[in-house]
């Protein structure tokens, strides 16, 4: 029972934790689902985001301007990747493994060294209010009031004719020019707008945990690729709201299975495997699903 | 004939062609074994108001002619002149608001997992440019169901319902209606009815030529259906190995008959077989 006490004390924490991975989930959910994209970007635009703030935030600016500053520079992330597979029609998975790698070495430049500690710097969560790093339910309102916030804008975007036209995109790629839609300025946007997202999640957890670290990326394409598959077995894909709030309800519920898994005694180091099973179940089952009632059909 | 006679004795509005294809060339492949011209040195000129036939055998370019058109391929050389503008080298997403067109796959002329209504206000603004007014609202809906309601597909009460729930023919008739919808100078119409059942293609191809007439609409349709070729349209071209070989319009056009179709057709046959 005390392993489920000590999962009970962390559901807080865990919970606001998750709210800032839900933008790396929506940053993952964009380009997956909406343009039907697999961009890898994330992977170097979350520590990109973390270091670029650090980085300014040790240079003395305001955390505001950390902030936005860490979240731009994963928009020109994503941009990149979006802008090598268009110019040089090079593979999308291939596009993003190359910004993502490149991104290392930038990030070991903007910070300097592999790690540093922001204890004593400004922090934008001081700003807001000075006890939210120290109380967790303060925290979850204001993460929360910041995610509604983003989801709306996303939400009103994608009712547009704009956003509708960024679908098309996704849906029917060869439909979309003879529409009057630009397929490079969509994909361009779509993904900047996705690694901009995932760099403000970076941007925002190394305020939280008081340090970055290059390597802080590791995994973090997986987390949120698992959180996003969770999030739609559980709200399913039937209407853009659905889709938009997928990332979100699933990063809730992944990161808390972990917390559950950590608790049951599994060592950190056991979860990337976990995940990569559970993405692999997740995405395989409704195949094997489909494949079985085949298999009836053929029978009967 | 001096060209300014030449020009007034067909009236004033006939000034200059909508669409005049000059020289267009296209190899695909080029440098290669398997390289092959889908275009050879067509030229041909559209006047407003025409409802030209194209026809020919597979791979007499017909596909690429009108992917050329729309720019969704780019000739190697040659130009394409539409009202009086250079769309040479003008992306096809540019050109959507002149030209519009529908696919011979029913699957690519619709975005599959939107709605019917949304279908519709994407095409209605197209040329117009995408902003960031709200994709549909009260007005636009009335304005779609009110449409659909007129052409009697049963579509007018389904608007919100995922095109992907449509039969092919029920989705090439959304397709044909969302081309004609921004009112385009030019509609290409690319085997639209191929895919379709013969009974759903006589009902697509009859909406088709409602359309046309209604809106005064300037198309270029390509077909493999002789009686579609003889039924429909002011001018029928015959394309061979890239290029325009014959070119029936007027008088000879609507007396044509399936006899004349046949042996200019099977000429057109022999001779590829010569040349070959």
């Amino acid at each position: 029972m005390d392993l489920i006490h000590a999962f009970l004390n962390l559901v807080p924490v865990t919970l606001s934790q998750s709210l800032i991975y839900s933008f790396i989930a929506l940053g993952i959910m964009i380009p997956f689902r909406l343009l039907s994209f697999p961009d890898l970007t994330s992977e170097g635009a979350f520590p990109l985001g973390g270091c670029v703030c650090a980085a300014f935030l040790l240079a003395g600016y305001t955390p505001l301007l950390a902030t936005v500053a860490g979240a731009l520079t994963g928009v020109a992330a994503g941009a990149a990747t979006a802008l090598i597979h268009l110019r040089f029609r090079i593979n999308p998975l291939l596009s993003g493994i190359l910004v993502f790698t490149g991104l290392y070495s930038v990030n070991m430049r903007v910070l300097g060294r592999s790690n540093v500690a922001l204890f004593s710097t400004d922090n934008i969560f001081a700003r807001i209010n000075p006890d939210i790093l120290t109380n967790v339910g303060l925290q979850i309102v204001t993460f929360a009031i910041i995610l509604g916030a983003v989801f709306l804008v996303l939400r009103w975007y994608l009712m547009t004719q704009s956003g509708t036209a960024m679908r098309v995109i996704g849906i029917n790629p060869e439909l979309a020019p003879s529409l009057g839609i630009n397929p490079w300025a969509y994909t361009v946007a779509g993904l900047g707008i996705a690694s901009g997202l995932t760099a403000l999640g970076g941007a925002l957890i190394v305020q939280l945990q008081g340090y970055a670290d290059v390597g802080m990326g590791t995994g973090i394409l997986i987390n949120g690729l698992a959180s996003l598959v969770i999030g739609e077995t559980l709200t399913g894909r039937r209407t853009v709201l659905r889709q938009l709030l997928a990332p979100v309800v699933g990063a809730v519920v992944y990161y808390q299975l972990l917390s559950l898994a950590l608790s049951l005694g599994l060592q950190p180091s056991d979860l990337k495997i976990a995940t990569a099973a559970l993405v692999l179940v997740t995405l395989g089952l409704p195949f094997l699903r489909e494949r079985g009632a085949l298999r009836e059909t053929m029978r009967a | 004939m001096d060209p300014q006679v030449a020009a007034s004795a067909r009236g004033p509005a006939h000034a200059a062609p909508l669409l005049a294809c000059e020289g267009l060339k296209k190899t695909f492949n080029a440098g290669q074994a398997s390289a092959r011209p889908a275009l050879d040195g067509l030229d041909l000129a559209v006047d407003r108001g025409d409802f030209i036939v194209v026809i020919g055998s597979n791979g007499a370019g017909k596909s690429t002619l009108l992917n050329t058109i729309a720019g969704a391929i780019e000739p190697d050389t040659g130009t394409l002149t539409l009202d009086g503008r250079d769309i040479t080298r003008l992306p096809a997403h540019r050109r959507a608001g002149m030209i519009a067109r529908v696919f011979q796959d029913p699957m690519i002329g619709t975005a599959a997992a939107m709605t019917i209504e949304e279908n519709l206000a994407l095409a209605e603004r197209r040329g117009k440019g995408h902003g960031f007014a709200f994709n549909l609202n009260a007005a636009n809906r009335r304005r779609y169901r009110e449409l659909l309601a007129g052409l009697e597909l049963g579509m007018e009460n389904r608007l919100s319902t995922p095109v992907a729930q449509l039969s092919g023919g029920q989705r090439q008739a959304l397709s044909l209606v969302m081309a004609s919808l921004s009112k385009p100078a030019l509609l290409l119409l690319d085997e639209h009815t191929a895919a379709l059942d013969p009974r759903t293609a006589d009902l697509v191809m009859a909406m088709t030529r409602r359309l046309v007439a209604e809106q005064a609409l300037t198309t270029l349709m390509v077909t493999h259906n002789m009686r579609q070729a003889i039924e429909t349209g002011n001018r029928l071209i015959m394309m061979d190995a890239g290029r325009v070989r014959d070119d029936i319009h007027g008088a000879e056009k609507s007396s044509l008959t399936p006899a004349d179709l046949a042996r200019k057709f099977k000429i057109e046959n022999d001779r590829m077989l010569l040349e070959s």
